[in-house]
């Protein structure tokens, strides 16, 4: 008798990696200054190793979700909108990064679907901790950390190591992407709005990706990217999103 | 007015009006999946990738055999939907278990911890399956979502005339009807629940009682009361009053409670539980959960050590508790079945008293009782001064 909870939209007690997930989230508020797409590179402050050739490069799956935004400004998931995106992106992935200088190993689980293994998801999820860190402490002036001035040297420590064993790859390319767009609702509210002179958000795109290096853990690339334009949906949008957010990654 | 701002209000009302209109939603079937193009995908996709969370969080309880009984208890509760729900034992103080979407079911230690059959156990499982064939989440999401969508035309409308106190009221009445849905979605639960647990062969009457001690639990809490207005649930008294009156009515002949089994299968975790719950320092609720344990009778050792934790844990706050602490302590003792630790506390409770011998008895106890104590350096510092 569930009692005090009822089946839930949202975890009631959050484990960190669902705090991890909703900073993400906020993040892309925190940063909605403009209407263009913002990216914002940071490169490891250790020398960034001797990449070779044969740079084997783990591609992880990407971590995408496609909502749509309602009159009241909810989120509401949308399953289909989100797997067209997710395909989009990794055809981008796959043809952007066919031009670099390493070989692309997609991720593969036991079970052969787009799930994780158990064996990988402490790694996953520690990565999303980090990357959710990097984001909140380096992209948002306020939240600045005074040891972390001028400085990038995040790292996942050891726990990288599980992936370079299981796929023989040096790098791992992570990627998170989330997507909105305006209900018909929604919509009409910022026509509605506008005639009065009031500007009323619509859709909101925010991504980020990072690369790391799978002997040492430590997080060599990141970028992030915001933008109120674009459309995962669409193969075009989604490979000059995947591209802006690609943007100087060393390989 | 400006003839312009009548007709922008008058089209806000209109969409307003659109936006109520409910549709209508039918049960889950076994197996049953949702098309990709629904909203329900959606939450779906979402809960899916929240599990894989849960799957790993170091608050799971992994135990195999427990793990199995509660599997075996739900399945035989409900054959048909054993397939399609995965239940996940969370480590967590207060009563409680959720249901997701997708079929994910969180079970609280709390939970198991009040519940004092197999009886009253499928009533919550019964409950929490219900939120899952019902769809209450998709019926709920549809509920919010229509109720915010007409609340912004409404407010936009009432602003455009100069009428936004209108909207502010309007806030508050939809805030309560959202959570006057869902709790009815509550008592659905509880309803179809009850009749699952009852057909299942379980002691209907098992059922109120966990709304007793929850009810007594809730007098005697220190944390404040809310307004029903705002709740997410009814409350516990009707509850209990209406699962009371579901009882009466239930003719049945052969009804069984299954304590026996329930009481030898979570035996072994009940410590443990008990310690989480002490942590919340809710003492007078933590109270009630001992009285009911106690009551029930099991391993009444254990129990009185941890009568005896409360009352050493309350006495830094509250005068005259380290005296019971001791009284407490020592039935433990006497009866049997504490954990070692008894004779570390009562120790503690010695020395800081000045009763050095009385302490030193206690510590060579502990020190005796747990051959792996991992502070047995520091009991052992403790004696060399006492010397």
């Amino acid at each position: 008798m569930s009692i005090r909870i009822y089946p839930k939209i949202e975890c009631r007690a959050p484990t960190p990696a669902s705090r991890a997930v909703r900073l993400i989230a906020t993040i892309g508020l925190v940063l909605f200054a403009a209407a263009c797409t913002q990216t914002k590179v940071f490169v490891s402050d250790t020398e960034l190793p001797e990449i070779s050739g044969t740079a084997r490069v783990l591609l992880m799956p990407s971590d995408v979700q496609v909502s749509e935004l309602t009159a009241a400004g909810l989120l509401e998931p949308n399953a289909a909108w989100t797997a067209s995106a997710r395909t989009n992106i990794e055809t981008a992935l796959n043809s952007l990064m066919s031009g670099r200088n390493a070989r692309l190993v997609h991720y593969r689980s036991a079970t052969g679907d787009d799930s994780i293994d158990e064996s990988h998801l402490q790694a996953f999820k520690l990565h999303e901790a980090v990357g959710a860190t990097i984001l909140v402490h380096k992209y948002v002036p306020a939240m600045a950390l005074p040891t972390k001035k001028d400085k990038f040297d995040w790292s996942m420590g050891e726990a990288a190591t599980v992936l370079r064993h299981s796929f023989d790859a040096d790098y791992a390319l992570f990627v998170y992407f989330r997507d909105s767009f305006a209900s018909s609702g929604r919509a009409a509210l910022i026509i509605f709005s506008a005639l009065l002179g009031v500007g009323i958000p619509g859709g909101q795109q925010t991504g980020f990706a990072s690369l790391v290096d799978l002997r040492s853990g430590d997080v060599i690339w990141f970028n992030h990217l915001f933008t109120e334009t674009g459309d995962l949906r669409k193969p075009d949008s989604a490979h000059s999103a995947t591209e802006s957010l690609l943007k100087n990654l060393p390989l | 007015m400006n003839p312009w701002r009548g007709l922008l209000a008058l089209t806000m009302v209109a969409l307003l009006a659109a936006g109520c209109v409910a549709q209508p939603v039918v049960d889950i079937k076994p197996g049953e999946q949702p098309p990709l193009d629904t909203d329900e995908a959606g939450f779906w996709m979402q809960m899916n990738r929240i599990e894989q969370r849960v799957r790993t969080s170091g608050r799971v309880v992994r135990d195999p055999e427990l793990n199995a009984y509660l599997r075996e208890i739900f399945c035989d509760l409900s054959p048909n939907y054993c397939g399609d729900i995965r239940l996940y034992i969370v480590r967590s103080p207060g009563f409680n278990a959720a249901m997701m979407a997708n079929g994910t079911m969180q079970l609280w230690t709390g939970m198991l911890l009040r519940v004092q059959n197999e009886a009253q156990l499928a009533a919550v499982l019964g409950h929490e399956l219900t939120h899952y064939l019902r769809r209450h989440t998709l019926q709920k999401w549809r509920d919010i979502r229509a109720k915010t969508d007409a609340l912004v035309f409404f407010q936009f409308a009432t602003t455009v005339v100069g009428l936004g106190i209108v909207g502010i009221v309007a806030q508050v009445a939809t805030l309560g009807s959202i959570q006057a849905f869902n709790r009815d979605q509550e008592r659905e639960s509880d309803r179809v629940g009850f009749e699952m647990m009852a057909e299942a062969g379980y002691e209907p009457e098992a059922a109120p009682r966990i709304w007793d001690a929850l009810v007594a639990e809730k007098e005697a809490s220190y944390r404040p009361k809310g307004s029903i207005f705002f709740a997410s649930h009814p409350t516990s008294e009707e509850r209990r009053e209406t699962l009371a009156e579901m009882a009466a009515a239930y003719q049945t002949t052969a009804a069984e409670l299954g304590r026996k089994r329930f009481v030898e299968m979570t035996a072994g975790f009940r410590g443990g539980w008990l310690r989480d719950e002490l942590r919340q320092r809710d003492f007078g609720a933590m109270q009630v959960v001992l009285d009911n344990l106690k009551q029930a009778g099991a391993n009444l050792g254990e129990l009185y050590y941890y009568q005896g934790e409360l009352h050493r844990l309350r006495a830094e706050t509250e005068e005259g508790d380290s005296d019971q602490a001791v009284t407490a302590y020592e039935k433990a003792i006497g009866l049997g079945g504490a954990p070692p630790e008894v004779y570390r506390a009562l120790g503690l409770i010695h020395w800081s008293a000045k009763r050095e011998s009385e302490a030193k008895l206690a510590f060579e106890a502990y020190l005796s009782a747990a051959a792996e104590a991992p502070d047995r350096a520091m009991i052992e510092h403790y004696l060399g001064q006492m010397q």
